[in-house]
């Protein structure tokens, strides 16, 4: 009796014991045993693959060692961006022998809902994130300004400006952007060759052209673009992007694109009636609605199923690696064209351009300073010239193309080959080049993010609304 | 007479003490060591954030000035309920679902429960195969039936193109009225397995005396099953019904991962709502989500209440 007393009160005990540890706090950044890192391989010289490691759970420091830094990034996915932060985060330790960072690599949307949640929680957030100081993020002190920190003069005009938001009573400038994004439509040669489709000497149809286009190519049995939403609010969006950009020059598509304008107007009736005539023309793919982002990319460059493909300048970030982890065959070249000339076009002659996904300190940091040196760090020429070189994105570093440019032997070691995907930037050059930028555009309020992703990227390529119904929805989510 | 049973209950006692047999008093150390610990969870973790929903669904949390500033708005949440138009279409959803759902579920899973409760041919396979879906995450089952369902090369459009039925190859999740029976039949497959199995238990808890007086008294095997082994199954099919139909009210993840309550909301649930609204969206307010949380609480419990009494009412009967 005794006895069973004693080991129902141990068991108690132990019960009780192991909740107590279950519920203790979550280490603190400077412990890093929780924290999972995906590390990448070196790169065996000559072979362009970079290999991704299974996570492997760094060891338990000692609270005397270096301070750790947590650093969240997506681009999961890109490995040619991963390398070129790996190599920053290398060479930042190196310097700072007193510094470790702890990288990890998400997809944007868990990275999202994981910052979210850490945020509110106060606890467990990183120091370094991409990619979430949106307006609320900022109103709510979630990021630390960088207004006085970065080196602006080492960035192209207009970065900082674009990394505030002044516009909605924060003018102080939250962003460190190492990308520049613009808007591109590439084509398959090969299917337009088969199909007789001329390529206009300026490499510009107008809008009736692709129509005529995309009712061509459906007739072939390929869609007129490679695009879905299946994993994203946005990609259906690119039509009336451009298109409309085209159509009212950058300072009015801002109006329109961020919700401050009325969408009740005959230029936007001329844009949605012509993106309503791409759909009939056989414009989607017939998997739109459930294609992924990535897969819509091999869609076009493997599987060539589709005549074009309307996407930013990040698309070398998924296409540009090695075929079997998903890449296209850098031997296989397609050629670029120009926005739609829309009817009454006022900015014929423009190209948007915005940024890449860039990087805040956030304000659960413990070592703001150290957090903020490395994005200082990051701005140095030679990383806006290794960006450009590794991943094949125009930078928003400037950079010296004689003194700046990585050495071969450092693109090597990086796995890539030198010179593999120059006929890209004699393409790029051939068609954009001397093309006016147009500017980043406001960042949006809630509801017109909403109603682009409901109306424009679903109800209008799907048939689910008409123009009327779009627009409706549209003027009901102005920001307002 | 009184005076009798007093000195009855005295010896009684006498006897219990004098036999060894003593009514033990509960050792309320050991009860609070083993119930302590779940009780400290089950408040952290359950108590608390339904609390907290039920407190937050009074606010409004608006960041400005660097930080997140709380309102108290009182009812002013669940006024907004009804003018939002995307709620009331999640409502009306969800609510199909709850009723089309647990009944395609109960006829399914009985009809089943008794053919396996009859041992036919290969039953032991029957019983693993059906229940075996249950064991898959929701989330794989939705990525799998989003390949299922794929317009071009999913298996059901391929196999209707194969026997001829081309138009009938649909876009099965792209469409204003396909998606919503998309996922109900999806997560129809998915659990309809747990009410089988919860049916078939109820089954074989029928005395088989029972089954076999009814042999004797000349029913034939249809009338056993319909004027005894059902009547008898009642209870647990009541039970399996209000389990089926909560399920349904606050299912996520197989809608979440086969269409994300789209397009355009066509297919969009209360629980995919809430979670969209509380971290899919830019808006950190976790007010209006919670108004949600707490108004679809209230109608469930309320539903299942309903439920509930006209069921046990038909037992009883």
């Amino acid at each position: 009796m005794y006895k069973r007393k004693i080991f129902v009160y141990v068991a108690g005990l132990l019960a009780l014991a192991m909740l107590l540890a279950a519920c203790g706090p979550a280490p603190t950044p400077e412990v890093v045993t929780q924290v999972k890192e995906v590390e990448v391989t070196r790169v065996v010289a000559g072979t362009p693959e970079v290999v991704v490691v299974t996570a492997t759970p760094e060891p338990a420091q000692p609270k005397e060692g270096p301070t750790a830094i947590v650093w969240w990034s997506h681009w999961a996915n890109e490995p040619s961006k991963r390398v070129v932060i790996e190599k920053i985060r290398a060479d930042y330790e190196a310097e700072h022998p007193d510094v470790k960072i702890v990288l990890t690599w998400w997809d944007k949307n868990p990275m999202r809902d994981a910052l979210r949640n850490t945020m509110n929680a106060g606890e467990g957030a990183p120091d370094i994130t991409s990619d979430f100081c949106l307006p609320d993020e900022v109103a709510a002190g979630w990021c630390l300004p960088l207004t006085d920190v970065l080196p602006w003069e080492n960035f192209v005009p207009g970065t900082q400006e674009a990394s505030s938001y002044a516009a909605l009573g924060y003018p102080d400038n939250y962003k460190y952007d190492i990308g520049l994004s613009m808007n591109m439509i590439f084509y398959n040669k090969e299917i337009f060759e088969e199909l007789g489709i001329q390529v206009p000497d300026n490499y510009q149809f107008t809008q009736d052209e692709w129509i005529e286009m995309s009712e061509k190519c459906s007739a072939a049995g390929y869609a007129g673009a490679a695009d879905a939403i299946g994993n994203r609010n946005y990609p259906a969006r690119f039509p009336v992007w451009f298109a409309l950009f085209n159509l009212v020059g950058p300072e009015e598509f801002n109006k329109y694109y961020s919700g401050q304008q009325s969408w009740d107007t005959p230029q936007i009736r001329q844009v949605l009636d012509w993106f309503v005539q791409l759909r009939d023309a056989g414009f989607w793919p017939s998997t739109f609605s459930t294609m992924t982002i990535d897969e819509f990319h091999v869609y076009f460059h493997t599987q060539h199923k589709a005549c074009t493909l309307w996407i930013p300048s990040w698309y070398t970030g998924r296409a540009f690696k090695p075929v079997e982890q998903g890449g296209q065959d850098p031997n296989w070249h397609f050629g670029m064209l120009r926005y739609p000339l829309m009817n009454g076009a006022t900015a014929p002659d423009a190209i948007y351009v915005a940024y890449e996904s860039g990087y805040h300190v956030t304000s659960a940091t413990r070592h703001p300073d150290i957090a903020k040196d490395i994005l200082v760090f990051a701005s140095q020429p030679k990383y806006g010239a290794l960006w450009t070189a590794v991943t094949n994105i125009p930078s928003a570093i400037v950079y010296d193309p004689v003194k700046d440019w990585p050495s071969d032997e450092l693109l090597e070691e990086l796995g890539v080959v030198p010179g593999q995907w120059q006929w890209y930037w004699e393409e790029y050059n051939k068609v954009y080049g001397g093309l006016q930028g147009g500017q980043a555009p406001t960042p949006l309020c809630d509801k017109v993010e909403q109603a682009w992703a409901s109306a424009i990227n679903e109800g209008l390529p799907l048939g689910l609304i008409t123009v009327d119904e779009a627009i409706e929805m549209m003027d009901a989510n102005l920001c307002k | 007479m009184e005076t009798k049973a007093v000195t009855n209950a005295k010896l009684l006692a006498a006897r219990r003490r004098h036999s060894g047999w003593v009514h033990p008093s509960k050792p309320w150390g050991a009860i609070a060591l083993f119930i302590g610990p779940v009780m400290v969870y089950y408040c952290i973790f359950v108590i608390y954030p339904v609390l907290a929903t039920f407190y937050y669904s009074l606010l409004h949390m608006t960041p400005t000035g660097g930080r997140i500033v709380t309102t108290f708005v009182g009812l002013g949440n669940f006024d907004r309920l009804l003018n939002d138009g995307i709620f009331i279409q999640a409502v009306k959803n969800t609510l199909r679902w709850g009723v089309v759902g647990p009944a395609l579920e109960m006829l399914t899973a009985t009809t089943l429960a008794v053919v396996v409760y009859f041992r036919v041919p290969l039953h032991r396979f029957y019983r693993t195969a059906w229940f075996t879906p249950v064991l898959v995450s929701g989330v794989i089952v939705g990525l799998v039936f989003r390949w299922v369902f794929n317009v071009d090369w999913g298996l059901l459009n391929v196999a209707l193109r194969a026997i001829g039925l081309d138009r009938l190859a649909l876009n099965w999740l792209g469409r204003r009225d396909t998606p919503l029976w998309c996922v109900v039949f999806v997560h129809y497959w998915a659990t309809f397995g747990y009410s089988f199995i919860l049916l078939l238990a109820g089954l074989t808890a029928i005395p088989e005396e029972l089954i076999e007086a009814s042999y004797i008294d000349g029913a034939s095997t249809w009338q056993a099953v319909v004027k005894v082994m059902l009547p008898m199954l009642r209870p647990t099919f009541v039970t399996v019904l209000i389990l089926s139909f909560m399920g349904k009210m606050r299912a996520f993840n197989v809608v979440w991962a086969l269409t994300g309550g789209g397009p355009m909301h066509f297919s969009e649930t209360v629980a995919t709502y809430v979670q969209t609204l509380a971290f899919g969206q830019q808006s950190l307010d976790l007010g209006y989500p919670s108004a949600i949380a707490v108004a679809w609480f209230a109608v469930v419990c309320i539903g299942v209440g309903l439920l509930n009494r006209w069921l046990s009412r038909r037992v009883e009967q």
